[in-house]
């Protein structure tokens, strides 16, 4: 572990640790930037996706990481995000307005979600918003003056300032909410809110004695959290251009906890992480199933084996990657692997990967971690 | 450092609004002269997956025979098909992947509403056809004159709401029906049902009777059913899906109580009579085209059904011919295009009004400039003696009687 000279309170929680790390998001935000005259749409819709998972990736990590809240609702929010951009576009309204507004009108529900869970704690927590998740899936459904029930809602093209935003322009929209979206969460993270959050997380009973009015932050946590959400359900909307009550189930909310999960609660970088990994598994899958079958055919040719070999062995290939229901299984297998070996998620073998070539060839198992864990706020 | 970044992010984002897509123009890709390639996304690991893996079977045995019989004009057809999983999501980037990597001619049978309605914008924006897809939503054949790019969407598959009417106003009219009820699923598909059922009462002039809900994945019916024989109903529409259906159909029997059933496409399946044994006798069905039994099957259905057993080792089912038509009527319309096939010669062959038959005894499919939806008739059939049988084709609910 490194040490810093500290010589200002500042220098306690910077925003960038270091200056390195300020070079190298300079590249990938540059990278970003330069991406649509790069890459073919299709590689710029998955960024668009993974940008859009990676919000309510940080969204979550606010409640969950930080404030220690849990929720298997978040599709809930995404959905009231959604269908309020899908209503205020319809009644004229400019993106520049209900954007920020969709945030607001979802924070708002999120905070009287947050409600109940002043008073319940753990799974029942989980199932109170889960309960709400159903609750909101039904009022879409069922409100079908305003939301057109289970048929859904076709979307225009999103326009900002008059001018219709294409592919790319949809691209930096995100980029730019992503951005901000983080920066924000960094700062409510560095700020005493966030100070709050965490001090609930590892006791509450002591975060209380200490003076944290813990009834007001955990509903600040919900609202924040589902603001944030609400927003990238905006977004969410006009990627799809279609919403219906079906789009936004439980698996979308699994999905979501499933984010936090692989990619590491314990870091924004985290939720980035899991959101390019929950979006970018099945396009990797499916070049998999496209290549592969050509590998084995050049690594086959390349024995100068049979052809009757070769066929056989390009059938079998073909035959296994083909077969439905092969991704569910490697995904499954892939979760379950890194639950059990990387509680951490992503973001912690990353921080592993780092330390060992920074030690190297120092390094030991035992120097990733910290001598002693005193309490669950160490965690960063 | 933090202002700086959003200047920059802020200037990018304005300098992005430059770019905007081209007005549609229709679009040709992915024919050279030895191949076709066609896309098309299905559910096959997901909650619809028994629809979408014997459907996307269906369609590999299609694609087969018309290679093995010279191709299309001399071009043989590449499939390109991917897993949804019922996922709008997946199914946008997938689309996407057809059509910018493989360079799809065009996207064919896919499967799903919402599956296909969130990307069915990026097909017609690419300029490409998007054919036959696997869901009877209204947003997939309907034209908006105002919107060129609404010409490329064509449909063969009857909407949920012309059997159900069709099979409420065939059944009131041939058994003399007092009192008709609707039990239906509580989401967009029961919406279809219970607007048929309200519309065909009215244009019959009888007023509604009692309407109950479920909800999907439910399982224990009995009060919908007690309510229903307790009004009097004598004929009950199922406004559900095959599990549902025998559920209710099981239920009444339990109670000792035998009204007429109807249902529409979405029961209208082997499996009813399979599963709901003699409860399920008697039941009157509306559907696309006929079903076939492999043990009593003849001609051309014989010859699929055992081609299908063959490269699939298990018996095809009425989701297959779904696939396996929309893979025929394809390669029937591209032919008819021609030597030069283009999305606008594609286009042409089908507005030209030229009847595509599939070998299954369904409905005559035909399209004209400005009606896409390829079907207007439907079969009826009831189960007698543990089996559909066919009682009378080329229905609608349009005709007079």
């Amino acid at each position: 572990m490194a040490h810093h000279v500290r010589t200002d309170y500042g220098d306690s929680d910077p925003l960038f640790p270091s200056k390195a790390a300020v070079f190298w998001y300079a590249v990938l935000i540059a990278g970003l930037i330069a991406a649509p005259y790069l890459l073919e749409s299709y590689y710029l819709s998955q960024l668009v996706f993974i940008m859009i998972y990676a919000i309510v990736g940080v969204a979550l990590n606010i409640l969950s990481g930080q404030a220690g809240q849990v929720s298997i609702g978040h599709a809930a929010f995404l959905a009231i995000g959604a269908y309020f951009t899908a209503v205020a576009q319809k009644h004229g309204l400019p993106l520049v307005l209900y954007l920020p507004l969709a945030g607001v009108f979802t924070g708002i529900a999120g905070y009287l979600v947050g409600l109940p869970a002043l008073r319940l704690h753990g799974i029942y927590l989980a199932i109170a918003t889960l309960a709400f998740a159903f609750i909101v899936e039904e009022i879409i459904a069922r409100w079908e003056s305003v939301t057109n029930g289970n048929e859904g809602l076709m979307l225009p093209p999103p326009s900002l300032f008059g001018l219709k935003l294409g592919t790319e322009g949809f691209y930096y929209l995100c980029l730019l909410v992503t951005v901000l979206v983080v920066l924000a969460a960094i700062n409510i993270i560095r700020s005493s809110t966030g100070r709050s959050f965490m001090a609930i997380r590892n006791s509450e009973t002591a975060a209380r004695s200490m003076g944290i009015d813990t009834a007001r932050y955990k509903t600040t946590a919900f609202a924040l959290s589902a603001g944030i959400t609400g927003i990238a359900g905006s977004l969410y909307a006009h990627k799809m251009s279609f919403i219906s009550p079906e789009m936004f189930s439980l698996s979308v909310s699994i999905d979501f906890v499933m984010i936090i999960i692989i990619g590491g609660l314990v870091s924004l970088r985290g939720a980035v992480f899991g959101a390019i990994f929950m979006i970018m598994a099945d396009p990797l899958l499916i070049i998999l199933k496209d290549k592969l079958p050509l590998w084995a055919d050049v690594v086959t040719h390349g024995l100068y084996l049979p052809d009757t070999v070769t066929q056989a062995v390009q059938a079998g290939v073909s035959r296994v990657v083909n077969a439905p229901g092969l991704k569910s299984l490697i995904f499954g297998i892939i979760i379950i692997v890194f639950i059990i070996y990387e509680p951490l998620g992503l973001d912690g073998r990353w921080q592993r990967v780092k330390a060992y070539s920074k030690q190297f060839p120092l390094a030991r198992q035992r120097s990733a971690r910290p001598p002693r864990m005193f309490l669950k706020s160490e965690r960063r | 450092m933090t202002s700086r970044f959003l200047l920059s992010a802020a200037i990018v984002a304005l300098t992005g609004l430059a770019a905007q897509p081209a007005l549609a123009q229709f679009k040709t890709q992915g024919v050279t002269d030895t191949e076709i390639v066609i896309g098309t996304h299905m559910d096959l690991s997901g909650p619809i997956k028994s629809w979408g893996v014997p459907a996307s079977s269906g369609m590999k045995l299609a694609v087969e025979q018309i290679n093995a019989a010279g191709g299309i004009n001399g071009r043989k057809i590449k499939l390109i098909l991917e897993d949804d999983s019922y996922d709008p999501k997946k199914a946008v980037l997938q689309t996407q992947k057809l059509i910018e990597l493989d360079k799809a001619f065009s996207i064919v049978s896919a499967m799903g509403s919402a599956t296909t309605l969130a990307p069915m914008p990026l097909v017609q924006g690419a300029g490409l056809t998007h054919l036959f897809p696997i869901t009877a939503a209204e947003f997939t054949f309907k034209m908006d004159p105002a919107k060129p790019e609404d010409r490329l969407k064509f449909n063969i598959f009857s909407p949920y709401y012309d059997t159900m009417r069709l099979g409420i106003k065939y059944v009131i009219e041939h058994n003399g029906i007092k009192k008709p009820c609707i039990v239906y699923q509580d989401d967009e598909m029961g919406k279809n049902f219970t607007d048929a059922y309200s519309d065909q009462l009215k244009d019959l002039k009888m007023p509604e009777a009692t309407r109950v809900s479920f909800k999907r994945g439910a399982t224990d019916f009995n009060s919908q059913v007690a309510r229903m024989k307790a009004d009097g109903c004598d004929l009950v529409a199922l406004g559900s899906v095959v599990r549902e259906s025998v559920g209710i159909v099981t239920a009444a029997k339990k109670l000792g109580w035998a009204p007429t059933f109807v249902v529409s496409s979405p029961s209208y399946v082997p499996d009813l009579h399979e599963l709901g044994k003699d409860a399920a006798e008697g039941i009157y069905g509306v559907g696309q085209t006929e079903i076939f039994y492999p043990d009593t099957a003849t001609g051309k259905v014989k010859e699929f059904i055992e081609a299908y057993r063959k490269m699939f080792g298990v018996d095809p089912n009425l989701q297959s011919t779904s696939g396996y038509d929309g893979a025929m009527a394809f390669a029937f319309y591209a032919g008819l295009a021609g030597k030069n096939l283009t999305t606008e010669s594609l286009i042409a062959a089908m507005e030209s009004g030229k009847v595509f038959e599939d070998i299954f005894g369904g409905a005559p499919v035909s399209f004209s400039k400005d009606n896409h939806l390829g079907v207007s008739a439907a079969t009826i059939g009831q189960i007698k003696n543990g089996r559909w049988v066919t009682i009378a084709k080329n229905q609608s609910y349009k005709t007079e009687k």
